[in-house]
């Protein structure tokens, strides 16, 4: 039963952190050692389904979209074979997340990294201290499904 | 004891289920998960909001923001501004930078896949300025970056750094051989 009240009180606290004008006091957290690997992803167009299912948004069909998208400062993820996605802050000593040429290089390509994970309001972050590996790209899923989207290739005979 | 710290708690939630497409003008997507949301935030350099690891000026354009939400304390990823043109919002959240604002676009939502708080940022504005700001301020930085890249058609048809990336390792990023057979295929 103590148990109990004390869980009801933390979430009463809790929630009472949360009510109008009282924003809960985040500070930065530890985050968690991890290894992961993946592919780096544009994660607007995996998220918003804006150009169809998320198998046709990944991999070489989509591998020009991904860059428009990374130079275009769409947060970059890295996805994980389980389907879970952790937006890229940094990689390295490149803090930079908005169109990072690092980021650009790597579009598409599947990797393990280093890194320390954080998780804030269902979103997962990772901070990459080290990309361990990098295959390239290992989806090549363009021979099954063109290129996504369709007019990623201009039609050289135009 | 029990009975009351129930009652207190579910009367304290209202955040959590607050709805905040009212009063919302975001322009429909159609995608398949949108929900307008128009809501008042702080604007925040995320890695310096979960790491610690703070710049000035939210990194100067160089990170990605969030919007802190007012009412519940979330922390909201915008992965989009308003363009459709493969732009994200950074640019035009930066100038916002530790401001209190007040957003309008879509939120994407999806229970069954666990998506939640990531956002298409469509206007913003300070709270209490009468004037809202469209987020299509991507190009005409891209523009100012890139004045030789001067042309005809689409940014991403022109980027520098995109066109390069293309000559090297093709369409496909598989190298050019592969990307010759594969477009004589596919354009015969």
């Amino acid at each position: 039963m103590t148990g109990l009240r004390n869980t009801l009180m933390g979430f009463f606290m809790a929630a009472l952190s949360v009510g109008e004008g009282m924003l809960p006091a985040y500070a930065a957290q530890d985050g968690e050692k991890i290894t992961v690997s993946g592919e780096f992803i544009d994660t607007w167009c995996y998220f918003s389904g804006v150009m169809g299912s998320q198998d046709a948004v990944v991999g070489s069909a989509h591998h020009t979209c991904a860059m428009w998208c990374s130079a275009g400062g769409i947060p970059v993820g890295i996805l994980t074979e389980d389907g879970t996605v952790y937006m890229v802050l940094k990689v390295g000593e490149d803090a930079t997340s908005n169109g990072s040429d690092n980021l650009l290089s790597m579009a598409s390509d599947t990797v393990t990294a280093d890194g320390t994970f954080y998780a804030r309001d269902g979103i997962n972050y990772i901070v990459v201290s080290k990309i361990v590996q990098n295959d390239g790209i290992t989806r090549l899923n363009h021979e099954d499904l063109g290129v996504v989207p369709d007019f990623a290739i201009q039609n050289p005979n135009k | 004891m029990i009975r009351t710290l129930v009652a207190l708690a579910l009367m304290s939630l209202p955040a959590a289920a607050q709805d905040f497409s009212a009063n919302s003008e975001a322009k429909s997507w159609n995608l398949y998960a949108e929900q307008p949301a128009r809501f008042e935030a702080k604007v925040i350099d995320t890695l310096c909001d979960l790491t610690g690891e703070c710049a000035a000026d939210c990194g100067g354009g160089a990170h990605q923001l969030g919007l802190l939400r007012k009412a519940d304390g979330v922390l909201v990823l915008p992965l989009k501004n308003g363009q459709p043109v493969f732009s994200g919002a950074a640019n035009d959240l930066q100038p916002f930078c530790g401001k209190e604002v007040e957003v309008d676009g879509l939120m994407l939502v999806d229970a069954d896949v666990g998506l939640n708080h990531v956002y298409q940022l469509q206007k913003i504005r300070v709270v209490g300025d009468a004037d809202w700001t469209k987020a299509n301020q991507w190009t005409k930085d891209w523009a100012a970056k890139n004045p030789d890249a001067a042309g005809d058609g689409p940014w991403f048809r022109r980027d520098p750094r995109i066109n390069a990336m293309i000559v090297e390792k093709g369409y496909l990023g598989l190298g050019l051989d592969v990307d010759a057979a594969f477009i004589k295929e596919l354009f015969p």
